[in-house]
C-alpha cells in the first residue's frame, strides 16, 4: 500500500472518530441541538451544559479510550500467540478480571466501604494476569492455535459462572453497580474516571509504540527474531504485561467488552493490507475507538429508555467477523 | 593470515540433558564454506542452532573470533552472525521486501525506520538473489523456492561474519540451486565470510566446500576436505547405501 493511501486512511479514521464523538453527544433521551452541543462545549453554559460534561462527554471519551485500548490489547494478544482470532476476550482474559474484581467489591468493600478506582484496577489486572498464566500454561501443552482459543473460552466460562454465583449470594448493598457492571456498560462514568483512564490507556499505547520494532521482527517468527537479536523473553513479557493492563483498563470501568480486540484488528489489517507495527498500531487504536462509541451509542438509543448491555452490540457486530476470519484461515492452516 | 570466524571445541549438543552429537570441533576461516551432511535425524539442524546460540550448549565451547559465544550480547550476535532456517514461517500481510528489510533490524533505531543507505542495502540484496521483481509480492504468495531465496537475502542484509544456513536448497530446482550455490561461494570469497550450512546435494557438497563435517549416531565420524570426504566407501558408510545401490545411483 502506497504511503498516500495509507495517510488518506489515517486522515478518514480521525475525522471519523471525531464524527462518530460529537454524534454521540447529541444524541440521547434528552434533545441537544448542534449548537446548544457545540456552544456548551466551547462556549458559555447553558441548559445543555450539565448533561453534556456531566453524563455524555465522560461516557463517549470512556468509549473511545477504552475501545482503543481493547483493540490494541487484541492486537499485542495475537502477536503474541501468532492466532488472528486471539483476543483479550475470547482468552478469558476479561472474565478473570471480572472475576477477582467481583471479588474484590464483594469482600473488599465490606471491610474498607466504597472501592476506589485503583483498587478496582489493580483487581482487574491481577485478574488479567492470573487467567492469562493459566491460559499459558494450558498453551504450552497444545500446540494447535484453535484449541488454545477453546481453553480461553471455557476458562471465561467457569469465570464468568463464579461470578454469577458470588453477584447471586452477596448482599445488596455490596453489590449496588455490580450487576450492570458485569454485564458491561460505558454509563456511570465520571470526568474523574476519565482521567484515570486517560492515563492508563496513555502508558499502555505509549509502551506499544515503544516495542513496535521488536513486534516487527517477532512477526517473523522466534528464530529469526532472536537471529535479529531480540530479547524474546523480555518481549513476550511486555507483550503479556501491556495487553494485560489495557485490557484490565477495560474492565476495571465497563466490564467485559467482547470481541473488540479481535474484529476491529482484523478490520484495520484488510483495510491496510499490511502488518507494519507502525501502521497498525495507531489505527487499531482509532478503529476501536469509532467502534466502541457506535456500539455504545446503538446500546444507549435503540431500545431507549432501556440500555443494552455494550457486550450485546459488540458481539452482534464482532463475532460475524471472528467466523469470517475462521473461515478465511480454513481450520487446516490454524492447526499449524 | 585469514582470521578464524567461528570454531567449536568438543562441543556436545542436544536438548535438556539429552545429548544429540559429542565432540564437534570444526575451525572455519573468513572465506571459507563448511558442510554438514549426515542421514536425517543425525543431529545437523541441533548442531547448527547451538553454534548460532539458539540453544544452550551441554559442553564444550563455541568461539566467535577470540571470544567465547556467551560472551556477546543479543545485539552484538546480531551484526556478527545470520541464519536461514528450515522453518516454514507465514508472516501475515508482508511483503517479500519488508521480510528482507527485517534484516536491518540490529542497525536501525527505535522504531526500525530505514535511512537511505540501509534501503539501498536491501536492494542490493534482492538483486543478489534476484527477487527485485517480486519485492512487493505478498510473502505467502510466492513460491517455496522464492520464499528461500527472500530468506537470504534477508540474511545478507543483516551483513553477518558468519552464515548459518540449514538444508537452503531442498526447495529449490536445479536451476536455483546452482544460482543460490554460487550467490554463497560470492559471499564467502568477496564478502570474505565464513559459511556453514547442512544439505543433502552431495554433489554440490563435493564441489563448494571448503570442509565438510560427517554427522552419525551422535558422532563426527569424518572431517576434512572435499576430495578425503567423497570417497564411495565414506558415503556408503554414512548413510548406509548398499554397495549395488551406490553402483547404481551414482557410479
Amino acid at each position: 500500500m502506497s504511503k498516500g493511501k495509507t495517510t488518506a486512511l489515517f486522515v478518514l479514521l480521525f475525522l471519523g472518530d471525531i464524527a462518530v464523538l460529537f454524534a454521540n453527544l447529541i444524541t440521547g433521551s434528552a434533545d441537544i441541538s448542534v449548537s446548544d452541543a457545540v456552544t456548551a462545549i466551547f462556549g458559555e453554559e447553558n441548559a445543555a451544559s450539565d448533561i453534556l460534561w456531566k453524563i455524555r462527554i465522560p461516557r463517549a471519551l470512556a468509549a473511545l479510550l477504552l475501545g482503543g485500548a481493547l483493540s490494541l490489547s487484541g492486537y499485542l494478544l495475537q502477536t503474541f500467540f501468532h492466532n488472528p482470532i486471539a483476543g483479550p476476550f475470547v482468552l478469558g482474559v476479561s472474565s478473570g478480571a471480572k472475576l477477582i474484581v467481583a471479588i474484590s467489591m464483594i469482600f473488599a468493600a465490606g471491610i474498607f466501604g466504597s472501592l476506589s478506582s485503583a483498587f478496582m484496577i489493580i483487581s482487574a489486572f491481577v485478574g488479567s494476569m492470573l487467567s492469562l498464566g493459566f491460559v499459558l500454561l494450558v498453551s504450552r501443552r497444545v500446540k494447535q492455535m484453535s484449541m488454545l482459543v477453546v481453553c480461553g473460552v471455557m476458562t471465561g466460562y467457569i469465570c464468568s459462572a463464579v461470578t454469577d454465583f458470588l453477584v447471586t449470594f452477596a448482599d445488596d448493598s455490596d453489590i449496588v453497580n455490580l450487576h450492570d457492571w458485569s454485564m458491561g456498560t460505558f454509563s456511570g462514568t465520571s470526568m474523574d474516571n476519565v482521567k484515570v483512564i486517560f492515563i492508563l490507556v496513555l502508558m499502555g499505547v505509549l509502551g506499544t509504540i515503544l516495542i513496535s520494532k521488536p513486534i516487527g521482527a517477532y512477526m517473523l517468527g522466534e528464530s529469526y527474531a532472536q537471529n535479529m537479536g531480540v530479547n524474546i523473553k523480555l518481549l513476550r513479557a511486555l507483550l503479556i504485561i501491556l495487553s494485560g493492563l489495557l485490557s484490565a483498563s477495560v474492565t476495571a470501568f465497563a466490564g467485559p467488552v467482547s470481541f473488540v480486540g479481535i474484529a476491529v484488528v482484523h478490520i484495520i489489517r484488510v483495510l491496510f493490507k499490511t502488518s507494519k507495527p507502525l501502521v497498525m498500531i495507531p489505527a487499531c487504536f482509532l478503529g476501536g475507538s469509532i467502534f466502541c462509541m457506535l456500539c455504545d451509542m446503538i446500546a444507549r438509543t435503540v431500545f431507549a429508555p432501556t440500555e443494552l448491555s455494550i457486550s450485546t452490540v459488540t458481539a452482534i457486530f464482532g463475532a460475524p467477523v471472528v467466523i469470517i476470519i475462521m473461515l478465511k484461515h480454513k481450520l487446516g492452516e490454524m492447526n499449524g | 593470515m585469514d582470521k578464524t570466524l567461528i570454531s567449536a571445541d568438543r562441543l556436545s549438543v542436544g536438548y535438556g540433558k539429552r545429548v544429540i552429537v559429542n565432540g564437534v570441533e570444526f575451525e572455519v576461516k573468513q572465506g571459507e564454506i563448511l558442510t554438514l551432511i549426515g542421514p536425517n535425524g543425525a543431529g545437523k539442524s541441533t548442531v547448527l542452532k547451538t553454534i548460532a546460540g539458539y540453544l544452550k550448549r551441554l559442553n564444550g565451547t563455541v568461539m566467535i573470533g577470540d571470544q567465547d559465544l556467551l560472551g556477546f550480547s543479543e545485539k552484538e550476535m546480531a551484526k556478527k552472525l545470520s541464519v536461514v532456517l528450515t522453518e516454514r514461517i507465514r508472516p501475515e500481510l508482508m511483503t517479500c521486501r519488508e521480510v528482507v528489510e527485517t534484516g536491518r533490524y540490529p542497525y536501525t533505531g527505535s522504531f526500525g525506520l530505514l535511512t537511505q543507505k540501509d534501503k539501498e542495502i536491501v536492494n542490493t540484496a534482492m538483486e543478489a538473489v534476484s527477487m527485485q521483481d517480486f519485492a512487493q509480492a505478498d510473502f505467502n504468495s510466492v513460491s517455496d523456492g522464492q520464499r528461500q531465496r527472500v530468506m537470504l537475502a534477508r540474511a545478507i542484509c543483516q551483513e553477518p561474519e558468519i552464515l548459518i544456513l540449514d538444508e537452503p536448497t531442498s526447495y529449490l530446482d536445479i536451476h536455483h540451486k546452482i544460482q543460490f550455490f554460487e550467490i554463497l561461494q560470492g559471499l564467502a570469497k568477496e564478502r570474505q565470510m565464513a559459511v556453514i550450512l547442512s544439505m543433502h546435494e552431495l554433489d554440490f557438497a563435493e564441489k563448494i566446500s571448503d570442509h565438510v563435517l560427517c554427522i552419525k549416531e551422535g558422532k563426527i565420524t569424518l572431517s576434512g576436505t572435499p576430495d578425503i570426504v567423497f570417497i564411495p566407501e565414506n558415503i556408503m558408510g554414512l548413510y548406509g547405501i548398499p554397495e549395488k545401490y551406490y553402483r547404481k545411483y551414482f557410479g
